[in-house]
């Protein structure tokens, strides 16, 4: 079964596959979808660490770190950021934290993940303008934006006809910029939860 | 003088450490770790990766060869030693002057 679903909060994350296993879906994979196959449903504690690594080596190295320590990586990979791990043993804690700091640390590097990826767009918005190729007259005119001759001489059905006909065009020709501003925005947005989250732990 | 910025170290860093004095991997580590607090620091899988990390970053702790291929060994540097021996100091001084108003 797969499931699309979407987290700043990790706690929540983990309430929620928790809630999942014990139900008897365990999580296989995890890229845009989480992936789950159904067992018997047992209550493990799933816990979220977030970390890049740079070689091979290194990502082979924390995971059998973690296993020595009881927690078994279940999902994620070399750079996808989020590590999920399982309790395979008993003499393991709760938890993959044992200090506040550490914990919240996770929360830091998301923050600034969201933020890297929102100042990715911002070359492109300023390209965008220097080069004009947004237009701020057809902003402020929309209809510089429908290209069909004599269109707005047209009356009656026929007007509207040709006008909802080239709409979504127009649309896209004036405002699919739009796009790349809204992006800078709601990854800022994520960034800033991941702060205010951080700021919680 | 100027104290050493690093100062204090957490108790989770001190043990790790006062453990490298001797060659360990992250497990043994944290084995030594809670032998050493007498059962009473136990450094979780998260925490324990992101000091080694940190302290890797810092150049107070150094991989070192081992025959172990899959998990990395790690052996305090001359500088960790300066200041784990700093931080020892600091606490050292505490317990003096602890002692001294108490009486």
């Amino acid at each position: 079964m797969k499931k699309f679903r979407f987290y700043i909060n990790l706690e929540k994350e983990e309430k929620w596959l928790n809630e999942m296993a014990s139900q008897g879906w365990r999580l296989n994979r995890k890229h845009t979808k989480y992936e789950f196959s159904k067992t018997l449903p047992n209550n493990t504690i799933i816990k979220i660490d977030y970390r890049n690594f740079k070689t091979k080596d290194d990502f082979q190295n924390y995971i059998i770190l973690f296993k020595d320590c009881g927690w078994e990586h279940i999902a994620g990979t070399k750079t996808s950021g989020k590590q999920y791990f399982k309790k395979i043993d008993k003499r393991a804690g709760d938890d993959i934290f044992s200090d506040v700091s550490s914990k919240a640390e996770r929360y830091k590097k998301l923050s600034t993940m969201w933020l890297s990826l929102a100042a990715c767009y911002i070359p492109i918005c300023i390209s965008l303008v220097t080069t004009k190729a947004i237009s701020i007259d057809a902003v402020l005119n929309p209809k510089l934006l429908y290209y069909t001759p004599g269109l707005w001489q047209k009356t009656g059905t026929s007007f509207f006809m040709a006008f909802l006909f080239e709409t979504p065009f127009a649309m896209m020709r004036g405002y699919i910029w739009l796009i790349f501003p809204c992006l800078i925005i709601l990854y800022t947005i994520f960034a800033v939860k991941a702060r205010i989250l951080q700021s919680k732990e | 003088m100027k104290r050493n910025k690093n100062l204090p170290l957490t108790e989770t860093v001190y043990y790790i450490l006062l453990s490298l004095l001797e060659p360990a991997h992250g497990y043994l580590i944290m084995q030594k770790a809670e032998k050493l607090s007498d059962g009473k620091v136990r450094i979780a899988a998260g925490t324990l990766y992101g000091a080694i990390e940190n302290l890797l970053k810092l150049k107070f702790i150094q991989p070192v060869e081992s025959d172990d291929i899959r998990r990395k060994v790690y052996l305090i540097t001359e500088e960790g030693k300066k200041v784990l021996l700093l931080d020892f100091e600091r606490m050292k001084h505490i317990i003096d002057v602890t002692q001294n108003n108490l009486k």
